[in-house]
């Protein structure tokens, strides 16, 4: 098995207040492999975004580590965390992930340009990632002249853009009616397979989670299901 | 990175569109109002020194020793062609009179008054301070066979004269006699040197030569440069060759003219600290609340691979357009305004008759000096850095990446 993303007894702890304290993870571990299109499920309130974004490096574990392929997440600084993000993670939030004031072609651009791409390499990957995702008309458009599906579409094609390692999606289907889910669903499945990333992204919709190869189930705090399909 | 940051900077700029046009029109209307007031303030000091320096001290003066205290004809520069070699000779200087002055008496058959009585060479006196350029009234000449006067604007006022009228001239003469001569007045002058247009009584040296019976010395020998940075260096100089003269720059003469140039650089440091003020609240304000407004966008922008560096960066770009486009503005109404003072003059007596008995001049040239600019540019430049910071703190403490799961 190539384990790509090895997570090793996280846990996580918040404290909104100085006597409150609320375990959001415990003792987590589970190992995922390159090219894996792996669900997070189970119901609100389970941890699957405290999870997201600890994998993602946008929040601290109180304990455990988090291997990505092959690399120490744990402990890094800001600075380091964010050079990750924008090389080798791709995210997808559940709405309104798009900057407001540019156009979906500078919103698809985006990351390549923080990763220093010229403008020739940005408009080639730009036109081929959105013809796959059928959004090659949206181009010269602001985020408020598109749909909900529209959106999360482009946020997909900026995450994929990038090409990054892993792409980490929180509910990306969670404001969208089930047609449009499921179409945002099978583009991400096609992306995954053509293109090679691993996905890991979190639902509560039966539907969507069918479409999981992998498929981890939490329910407060903790794993209780771990199963690979296919 | 650069052109991103601009484009994301200048696009949220458009976004909040109204917000940003009312901060630049802030800046840039306080700026038309500093660089107005600037200019036309220092119109009317440079007005005022230029005339006292054309119409009397010129840059540097020359008297006799206790001239000053107490100008008396027994006072005289008498070495008048040394002094007159030097300056024929010394390169900077670009024109010099000879005055002989004494107090006398003016009278007309109703009205009787104390006046200066100034000979002057009406030539030398064109080309040296262009006097002709204050003539109010009649001519600049003093007639056939020099029988005519020139008076200042008040005095000629006070004594009920007009073109033509007979006035009586009486003084001391150098023999302690009392000696008087009939004139007619030619002309009258307006220079906005008080002094000048309530006491002064202009007549061909000749005239007053033969008046106080004084044959060669001179009350007074007036200087002008061509270039006013030399004024010191000719003093020290003249100073050092005639040590037993009274050699006086124009603002040893003038002090309170040279205090309100003070005045007005003191003026213009408290008007650019408001303006300062101004760009760095009204930056601030919009900032503040855009930074606070986007905390969501912001955590997005991190998420994805921003730095928190190059989020600063966008919110610094942003109050530095701000600064800017309100500087430039600024400026530009600022710039256009002064020229069309500066050219067509801004004519106070509309207001109020008040300026001439101050003894200042009613129409004012407006000046212009990149000064105006350079200052306002570096206060807002000062101000768009200074009035990012508190919102920048603000953005870091408040973890935009949390505002993320809050939808
Ligand atoms: N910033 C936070 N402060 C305090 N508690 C939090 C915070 N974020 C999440 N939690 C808590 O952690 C638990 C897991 O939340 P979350 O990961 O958002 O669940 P899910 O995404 O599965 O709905 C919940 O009980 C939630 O209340
Ligand atoms: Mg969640």
């Amino acid at each position: 098995m190539n384990t790509f993303l090895t997570i090793k007894h996280i846990g996580k702890t918040f404290q909104p207040d100085k006597e409150v304290e609320v375990v959001a993870l415990r003792d987590i571990n589970l190992d995922i492999e390159r090219g894996a299109f792996v669900v997070l499920s189970g119901p609100s309130g389970s941890g699957k975004t405290t999870l997201l974004n600890i994998i993602g490096g946008l929040d601290d574990a109180t304990a455990g580590e988090v291997i990505l392929d092959g690399k120490l997440l744990t402990g890094l600084s800001e600075v380091e965390l964010s050079g990750i993000r924008r090389d080798h993670i791709g995210f997808v939030f559940q709405a309104y992930n798009l900057i407001p004031v540019l156009t979906v072609k500078e919103n698809i651009e985006y990351i390549m340009k923080l990763q220093g791409r010229s403008q020739q390499e940005c408009d080639v990957r730009c036109l081929e990632v959105t013809q796959k995702l059928d959004i090659d008309m949206l181009l010269g458009k602001l985020p408020n002249q598109l749909s909900g599906g529209q959106q999360q579409r482009v946020a997909v094609a900026r995450a994929v853009a990038a090409t990054p390692k892993l792409i980490l999606a929180d509910e990306p289907t969670a404001n969208l009616d089930s047609k449009t889910a499921e179409s945002l669903m099978n583009l991400m499945q096609r992306l995954n397979e053509e293109e090679g990333v691993t996905i890991i992204f979190s639902s509560h919709d039966p539907l969507v989670i069918a479409k999981a190869k992998h498929s981890i189930i939490l329910k407060d705090g903790k794993v209780i299901a771990d199963e690979r399909t296919g | 990175m650069f052109r991103l940051t601009c484009r994301v900077a200048w696009a949220s700029l458009v976004r909040r569109r109204t917000r940003s046009i009312v901060v630049v029109m802030m800046i840039a209307v306080s700026l038309w109002g500093l660089f107005t007031m600037e200019g036309i303030y220092g119109g009317m000091t440079e007005q005022m020194i230029n005339s006292a320096i054309r119409s009397d001290s010129g840059h540097i003066s020359i008297f006799a020793e206790g001239y000053r205290l107490d100008p008396d004809l027994s006072r005289q520069v008498n070495n008048v062609a040394k002094i007159e070699s030097q300056l024929v000779h010394a390169p900077h200087v670009s024109s010099y009179v000879k005055r002989l002055k004494q107090d006398g008496l003016v009278a007309t058959a109703h009205y009787s008054r104390g006046v200066s009585i100034i000979g002057v060479n009406l030539l030398a006196e064109e080309k040296h301070g262009k006097l002709q350029g204050y003539i109010f009234k009649g001519e600049f000449s003093f007639g056939r066979k020099d029988r005519g006067a020139i008076i200042g604007f008040k005095l000629a006022r006070k004594l009920h004269v007009r073109i033509g009228s007979k006035i009586i001239l009486s003084a001391q003469d150098s023999h302690g006699e009392v000696s008087s001569v009939s004139l007619r007045v030619t002309g009258v002058l307006k220079t906005y040197n008080m002094a000048l247009d309530e006491n002064a009584v202009f007549l061909a040296e000749k005239k007053a030569r033969e008046l106080l019976a004084v044959e060669e010395g001179v009350s007074q020998l007036a200087i002008i440069l061509h270039n006013d940075s030399q004024v010191a260096e000719l003093q020290q100089k003249l100073r050092s060759l005639f040590p037993s003269l009274e050699i006086l720059r124009w603002d040893e003469l003038y002090p309170a003219l040279l205090q309100s140039r003070v005045m007005m650089d003191g003026f213009n440091l408290i008007a650019s600290l408001l303006v300062f003020c101004v760009a760095a609240l009204g930056i601030f304000g919009v900032m503040l609340v855009s930074v606070l407004e986007r905390l969501r966008e912001f955590g997005i922008m991190l998420a994805i691979g921003t730095r928190f560096s190059q989020i600063r960066n966008i919110v610094f770009v942003e109050s530095f357009f701000l600064g800017f486009i309100g500087c430039g503005f600024g400026s530009l109404f600022g710039a256009g305004t002064l020229y069309f003072f500066k050219v067509k003059g801004l004519d106070l007596s509309l207001f109020s008759d008040a300026f001439d008995e101050f003894g200042m001049d009613a129409v004012i040239y407006a000046i212009i000096r990149p000064s105006y600019f350079i200052t306002a540019f570096v206060a807002v430049s000062f101000a768009t850095f200074l009035s990012v910071l508190i919102p920048l703190r603000v953005l870091k403490k408040s973890k935009p990446i949390e505002a993320i799961n809050q939808v």
